[in-house]
């Protein structure tokens, strides 16, 4: 694998509107069954401060990904980018990898009876363009970028947020740039 | 996960029940073997019934778990990722076991045909199909599956069930030592799965997702009655059994066996419902 693609996610710009989310249906006309991408709002009490945060996730394209490992028919690959593609056609409806994802990502279409998962819109990147929930988002909030060790040094960019499950379970490929906390201002009586 | 999941409570329960009855039935026979007795007429027709019976069970077992599937008529490709996955090499496993069966079945039939190797065979394939079932689930994300519980828990499922298939199939054919020890080894499953299951309780609560788990069980009246079904029980039937010197009555054998596979299929059905995994913990 030459490189790892995968998203950054700006928590200060993220307002949490969902076009990510709608974005990613319009482009692919997935099922009412399934949600490739998901807007999460984390839980104030996980802050210091009072904060509403919203996250948007997709596919994670993790570097040990659980689905690839788990799933019986080998439905799953990594592509050069680090890009993890599922192959509906090979697809069995096990569930398995359902199971084994911690970011709840390869969901369960009740309509094919198979599973399916954000590709990162790999067709549109081959042809030079942005992802669909990229494109559409309208703070710019979230992009595509190369996850290295230069991005993980950069301040600021971090590696999980409170409420998310531990990376070193399958070292998912998202990164994100947390909220700045308010200032709280205290008045003495 | 959060499911009864019937398909695979079933195909899971009779399949391990399936090779603990061939595991059993190889004990017996090595026994056997080595005394070098003539086996009886009522001994082949057991052999005989007892090969049937565990054939039709895998049997059963592997078609229920078609139903778990979405594309069940496409469920051969399960067997096309042997390199990582678990699931593709505990259906190598059980493919190969039900293989070997047809051939313990056709040699079963043959009357004086010494049966101990191609028993060991199978119960050999079996075992490690039982392993390679609860390996599937030993999932980082699922904590109260990531750990030995799963193997030990399946394995044990097998024993007792498939040590109180043979007694009660064998109750005429079986002499009292035989007997006695295919009623001690269900004795065995069912304190080792009640010790196994406190242990496996403590360490449950170190982790958040673990803890949920343990509170669903515990907060489940179905899970106290598999207590009492599953382990009190058989517990309390089977002490009385081992403790007379006589073979055991019929009736009592059976009584254990339905209360076994009742605890064993809640058991099962409760190990899926109350499995709860991490996640992203944020409102939706």
């Amino acid at each position: 694998m030459s490189k790892q693609l995968g998203f950054l996610h700006n928590s200060e710009k993220c307002v949490g509107c969902r076009g990510c989310e709608m974005a990613c249906k319009n482009e692919y006309q997935s099922d009412a069954s399934v949600r490739w991408r998901q807007v999460y709002q984390l839980r104030e009490e996980d802050f210091a401060l009072p904060t509403r945060i919203f996250i948007s996730v997709g596919c994670n394209h993790c570097q040990n990904p659980e689905c690839l490992r788990v799933c019986p028919v080998g439905a799953y690959s990594k592509r050069e980018d680090g890009i993890v593609i599922h192959n509906q056609e090979r697809c069995i409806g096990c569930k398995l990898c359902t199971m084994a994802c911690p970011y709840n990502r390869p969901q369960y279409n009740t309509t094919v009876k198979k599973v399916e998962k954000c590709n990162l819109c790999y067709e549109r990147l081959d042809r030079g363009e942005k992802p669909a929930c990229v494109a559409a988002c309208v703070p710019e909030a979230l992009e595509v970028v190369e996850i290295n060790e230069e991005l993980d040094y950069k301040t600021g960019v971090l590696k999980t947020l409170p409420g998310m499950p531990d990376p070193k379970i399958t070292n998912p490929s998202i990164r994100f740039i947390g909220p700045k906390q308010g200032v709280q201002i205290r008045r003495d009586v | 996960m959060g499911n009864w999941e019937w398909p695979l409570v079933i195909f899971t329960v009779l399949g391990q029940t399936a090779v603990g009855m061939i595991f059993c039935l190889w004990l017996t026979e090595r026994k056997r073997s080595k005394s070098g007795a003539a086996p009886s007429p009522e001994y082949q027709s057991f052999i005989k019934s007892s090969v049937l019976v565990s054939g039709l069970l895998l049997a059963v077992a592997m078609l229920a778990s078609l139903f778990h599937l979405g594309q069940p008529l496409a469920a051969y490709r399960a067997l096309t990722h042997l390199s990582t996955s678990w699931l593709s090499r505990e259906i190598l496993f059980f493919a190969l076991t039900l293989g070997v069966w047809v051939y313990l079945f056709v040699l079963s039939r043959k009357p004086g045909t010494r049966l101990t190797g191609i028993l060991a065979l199978t119960s050999l394939l079996g075992l490690l199909g039982i392993i390679s079932s609860a390996l599937i689930y030993t999932l980082p994300r699922v904590p109260a599956w990531n750990n030995l519980g799963p193997v030990l828990f399946f394995l044990l499922t097998g024993l007792l069930l498939g040590a109180l298939v043979i007694a009660a199939l064998g109750r005429k054919a079986l002499g009292q030592a035989e007997m006695k020890q295919t009623v001690c080894l269900a004795l065995g499953s069912v304190l080792a799965s009640l010790f196994l299951y406190l242990f496996y309780f403590s360490g449950l609560k170190v982790t958040p997702e673990g803890g949920a788990t343990a509170q669903i069980l515990f907060a489940s009246p179905l899970f106290w009655l598999r207590a009492v079904v599953g382990w009190l029980l058989p517990l309390i039937l089977l002490l009385v059994t081992v403790s007379k010197k006589e073979k055991p009555q019929p009736g009592l054998i059976l009584l254990v066996l339905t209360c076994g596979v009742v605890g064993e299929l809640l058991g099962r059905g409760l190990f899926y419902l109350s499995a709860v995994g991490i996640q992203i913990l944020g409102l939706l």
